[in-house]
């Protein structure tokens, strides 16, 4: 067992144990079956409730989160879509702490995704030994959610391979999974109450059109935005740069109005048609904070600076695309001088440190 | 007995309903209604019988504003219940022309959006999405609202009312004080915005009613108030700006028929909506779509599904892929182009389509009379031609009329001439009246847009202007100044900001940037000159080229001339309008240079760049035109943005010689098309002078004028130069030559 005190990032359900338990506790609402909490609790849980003390751990909007809770509770899956970095696997696993108060039954999606990976696989030496037996399984996280009843959180659901994507097919519609090497009771998981999944894809890599229209069928889908208002996420981005920030041992954070520059121009450059293909999301924009922060101290021990700014938007923005170099050079150059205040007139004049 | 006061919010369905039920239990004397009190005398108007909804439509000269009423407008049913149960039904707010209602267009929006910090805190606290959300939840989905008064409390609790609010809450008060005397002892109903409620108590508490008399009206120089038949459509069109309601067609079925079955009604409008567009909807989904309804209402505590968890539970049932706006109920916005095909269909279900019509006996849209004194008063009555000198005032004024008539559509007024932009040095307009038999039909119709000519010009513009793609926008905006309707042309000029911001279509550009530029540069008849909103234009549209040129990729294309225009719109832009702008010369000069030396970039647009560069001051280095491939189209984008430059450069004139002397017979040929285009930039003056150059560069004395002029045309000698060339091939390969 790893101790939680220097675990790196603890699951939801150890971060915020207490305030599960206090809902639990003065949780008097009906629960769906399999559920450890009722729909309301976990409801506030995720949107928070000052005056239970229970912090609001997702900015977005609340009504998401009533339609992600009903649709789990009844018999379709959850898909949540949308650009990168909009806090799609943060809400999913809260989501999957609140409802099963486990959040680690993650399949993590990708091209190299097998079958084994979500139902089942055989400890090979029991194998030989034993002949296949339920001793000798295995579990993977769907055959663990579903004879738990726990919800499986199935992150970037399309980047595995079609043929992948379709096994989840018969378990969702008839929640069962047959286990054909088995004979007898052993060879049939009937999913318990309180199973469901969280699927999450993104619209960049290989957005949902490609998944089949059956798989479609069984799944809700549900669209999760950037963040709408300029200040909630300009909060954001500021607290959690801080955070990190302490943790890297930086004594000096940049100051408001340099973030406030650092903003914006992920906000402008992330909409409209002048977009950079690359992702500029609030998470993106939480690792150039954190970025500019690093730089201006232990290069200079001072607070980052615009010009700080414009240095780590050519690594991490800008990325290798040669386009959105440009798209990102014309934005200092034509856009910033037009703001008004000190820090983009310093974003302006440090254009020049764009690379190329 | 005193005052029985009920606070609602407009367009309410549970507000109209609890003050039926409060004037019917209280029989009261009196029902004031915040409404203009200006109307009082004509009441009996609004109750000929007539279609709802409808609106009244006041105005001055300053501004105008609607007043809407709907079946379930709480002051619609504060006004028939009055009048059932017996008692004096009066208005009792400023007349909409007070400068307490200045830049206000609907009477009956929310006034509590105005002070928004305690509604985000409500909001908050039961987390919900949005007001509209949390006034469902609170009040529209429960039988009995309770807690009216609490919440209106807790919004006027920490906000101080502005100047406008004030003015008005301090007439209604003298109102109420009145009617509270008058009654002897009888109820007053008072019907007002909740937001308004707390503070009419508190100055009906401060001072006693005993010797209160009955406010007067304030009077007025001009203007009128005057019934409108209105629709759902444009009740729901203030959304998101000076909003009320949202989604009219909904609460009226609400209205009608509770929201058990307003939701029934929603879920299958929307269903028969999207069918109809061929869009599949399987009774699987519509099954999904009521149990994600139903949970959703017992989640948030709601008897019945309420409209957003209709809503939700729709998009839930309904979408199956990614969304590329949130909802608008979620963030309280309209739709963007492209949304969701089912999204569409449910803001179209939720707006509804009724449509309003006035009782005949009902007095005629204001519109016609107005037109017909005008055109009397003018002397346009008449048929024939006009001309019009614009530099004089009158005439100035006359030709306003006929343009606000050109615009609403009327028939019968054709200009035959005029100026077409602002920098035409056109000082005076022909007119071509002709008297058509539809014109008052189309007066009538035009009606809708507002009472007087220049109110209903300016709106039919608008509104032109709101659905117009940018290349059209300039051509509105001139319309606009044209009309001489100011206002108007403030918007107009925003939303062209706005469009020039986004667009990506570069010959639009150009000439919405032309066209702004001459009404900036040089128009005097119109007042436009040196207009900071246009220079915003401009600013904008010169940083949106610059952003565009750079991202122009492509191999060799034939030279564009649209795009060209643009460029050399730009260098205007930039040479004489540069108190406008927010870039500096140093910047444009950069992405010029930098577009000039990108080998990507199409030869006309590098040859352009190079111009542009060069007209602001920057160098060139001529001998890098060495190196050009497709000469011509490169010509072409130079000559188009930097003729002056040229002409006044013999080492450019120098080296294109050259090169053109050196090309082969064949690649002559297939520069000629560009290269003639190019030349076409210069008037024949300055070819002769180019001519001059080229003679100068060689050394030879010559007449310049007599190599510029041709007896054949040129098409004709290079095609004669092919034909000579082919036989002559023919006669080596034959071993004839």
């Amino acid at each position: 067992m790893t101790s939680t005190q220097t675990m790196q990032r603890p699951p939801a359900e150890v971060r915020h144990a207490d305030e599960l338990a206090r809902l639990r506790d003065s949780d008097t609402a009906p629960k769906p079956p399999g559920w450890a909490l009722s729909l309301e609790a976990a409801r506030r849980f995720v949107v928070g409730d000052e005056k239970r003390g229970i912090t609001k751990k997702f900015v977005g909007d609340p009504s998401l989160v009533d339609r992600a809770l009903v649709t789990l509770a009844t018999s379709r899956g959850l898909m949540l879509v949308g650009e990168p970095g909009t806090a799609k696997s943060l809400l999913s696993e809260l989501i999957a702490a609140a409802v099963s108060g486990e959040s680690t039954l993650t399949i993590q999606g990708g091209a190299a995704t097998t079958e084994d990976q979500i139902k089942y696989s055989w400890n090979y030496a029991l194998l030989v030994a034993e002949g296949p037996s339920p001793r000798s399984l295995v579990p993977a996280p769907m055959l663990r959610g579903m004879a738990e009843g726990k919800v499986v959180r199935f992150e970037e659901i399309t980047r595995c391979p079609l043929e992948v994507q379709d096994c989840m097919l018969s378990m969702l519609s008839d929640r069962v999974m047959a286990i054909g090497e088995l004979n007898g009771p052993d060879g049939m998981v009937f999913a318990q109450d309180g199973f469901n999944v969280i699927a999450t894809a993104n619209t960049r890599d290989r957005g949902v059109n490609e998944m089949s229209a059956a798989l479609k069928r069984r799944f809700n889908f549900e669209t999760v935005f950037p963040i709408a208002d300029f200040d909630t996420e300009l909060a954001l981005v500021e607290q959690e740069s801080a955070k990190l920030l302490a943790k890297s041992g930086v004594e000096l954070a940049p100051k408001r109005d340099v973030l406030e520059v650092l903003v914006r121009t992920f906000r402008d450059l992330r909409e409209g048609n002048d977009r950079l293909t690359t992702v500029m999301s609030t998470a993106e924009a939480v690792s150039v904070a954190h970025a500019v922060g690093l730089r201006g101290w232990f290069l200079r021990g001072e607070a980052g600076t615009a010009a700080d700014v414009v240095e780590c938007l050519a690594g991490t923005a800008a990325k290798d695309n040669a386009e959105d170099l440009a798209r990102l050079r014309r934005y200092l150059e034509q856009h910033a001088p037009r703001r008004k205040g000190k820090q983009w007139q310093e974003l302006h004049r440090a254009r020049h440190l764009l690379p190329g | 007995m005193g005052a029985v006061f009920v606070g609602v919010r407009h367009h309410s369905p549970a507000c109209a309903r609890l003050v039926a039920d409060t004037i019917r239990t209280h029989r009261p004397a009196y029902v004031l209604i915040e409404g203009p009190a200006d109307f009082n005398e004509r009441v009996d108007e609004l109750l000929l019988g007539h279609e709802l909804p409808i609106a009244l439509f006041s105005y001055s000269d300053q501004h105008a504003s609607w007043t809407p009423f709907c079946d379930y407008s709480p002051e619609w049913v504060a006004i028939t219940e009055g009048r059932r149960h017996g008692a004096e039904v009066r208005f009792i707010d400023l007349p909409a022309w007070h400068e307490a209602f200045h830049g206000v267009t609907n009477r009956y929006a929310d006034a509590e959006l105005r002070y928004a910090e305690v509604v985000e805190r409500l909001c908050r606290e039961f987390a919900v999405d949005n007001v509209d959300v949390l006034w469902d939840h609170l009040f529209e989905s429960e039988p009995e609202p309770k807690g009216l008064d609490e919440y209106f409390d807790v919004l006027r609790g920490t906000a101080a009312a502005d100047d406008g609010d004030a003015a008005r809450e301090e007439y209604m008060a003298r109102w109420v004080r009145a009617a509270v005397r008058h009654a002897g002892g009888r109820p007053v109903v008072v019907v007002t915005g909740g937001f308004h409620t707390p503070a009419l108590k508190a100055e009906l508490d401060s001072r006693p009613a005993e010797d209160a008399e009955w406010p007067g009206v304030p009077e007025r120089e001009r203007g009128a108030s005057y019934l409108v038949p209105y629709s759902h459509a444009r009740l729901d069109a203030f959304t998101g700006y000076q909003s009320g309601m949202p989604s009219p067609g909904y609460y009226q079925q609400v209205w009608e028929n509770g929201p058990r079955r307003a939701a029934d009604w929603l879920v299958e409008s929307v269903a028969t909506r999207l069918r109809r567009r061929q869009q599949p909807v399987s009774t699987a989904d519509l099954v999904a779509a009521h149990t994600q309804a139903g949970a959703l209402a017992r989640l948030r505590g709601h008897e019945h599904p309420a409209r957003t968890d209709v809503l939700d539970g729709l998009t839930s049932a309904l979408i199956s892929e990614d969304l590329t706006q949130p909802p608008p109920w979620n963030r309280r916005g309209t739709l963007r182009p492209g949304a969701h095909p089912a999204l569409v269909e449910m803001i179209g279900a939720l707006r509804g389509d009724k449509v309003g019509r006035l009782h005949p006996s009902t007095p005629a849209p204001p519109l016609v009379d107005a037109v017909q004194q005008l055109l009397r008063a003018h002397g346009l009555d008449q048929e024939g031609k006009i001309a019009l000198d614009l530099t004089d005032p009158d005439a100035l004024e006359r030709s306003r009329i006929l343009h606000r008539l050109r615009v609403l559509g009327i028939p019968g007024f054709e200009r035959t001439s005029g100026p077409s932009g602002g920098t035409a040095p056109q000082l005076d307009e022909q007119w071509l009246l002709t008297p058509v038999e539809e014109r008052l039909a189309a007066l009538i119709e035009a009606a809708e847009h507002g009472a007087t000519l220049e109110e209903a010009a300016g709106v039919a513009l608008e509104r032109q202007a709101r659905h117009a793609q940018l290349r059209h926008l300039a051509g509105i905006l001139f319309d606009a100044v044209l009309c001489g309707i100011s206002t108007l042309s403030e918007r107009v000029k925003a939303s062209l900001g706005e469009g020039v911001k986004e667009t990506g279509d570069l010959a639009a550009l150009g000439d919405v940037l032309s066209g702004v530029l001459g009404l900036w540069r040089h128009d005097r008849l119109f007042g436009t000159a040196k207009d900071p909103l246009l220079g915003a234009v401009i600013d904008a549209g010169t940083a949106r080229v610059l952003w565009l040129i750079e991202g122009l990729h492509g191999g060799p294309a034939p030279a564009d001339p649209h795009r060209l225009r643009t460029m050399a719109a730009t260098r205007d832009a930039v040479l004489h309008a540069n108190a406008a702008l927010s870039l500096d010369t140093a910047d444009v000069t950069g992405v010029a240079t930098r577009v000039s030396n990108d080998v990507q970039a199409p030869p006309d647009l590098r040859g352009a760049a190079l111009g542009l560069a060069w007209a602001l001051g920057a160098q060139p280095d001529v001998r890098k035109v060495r190196g050009i491939a497709a000469l011509g189209d490169w010509l072409a984008g130079l000559f188009a943005v930097a003729r002056e430059e040229v002409l006044a450069s013999p080492d450019l004139v120098g080296v294109l010689d050259e090169l053109v002397s050196a090309m082969t017979e064949e690649e002559f040929l297939v520069a000629l098309p560009a290269l003639r285009l190019a030349f076409s930039y210069f008037p024949p003056r300055e070819r002769e002078t180019i001519a001059g150059t080229v003679l100068a560069h060689r050394g030879v004395e010559g007449d310049a004028r007599n190599l510029t002029r041709l007896t054949a045309d040129p098409m004709v000698v290079a095609e004669a130069l092919a034909v000579e060339h082919r036989v002559e091939a023919l006669l080596t390969k034959g071993g004839l030559a």
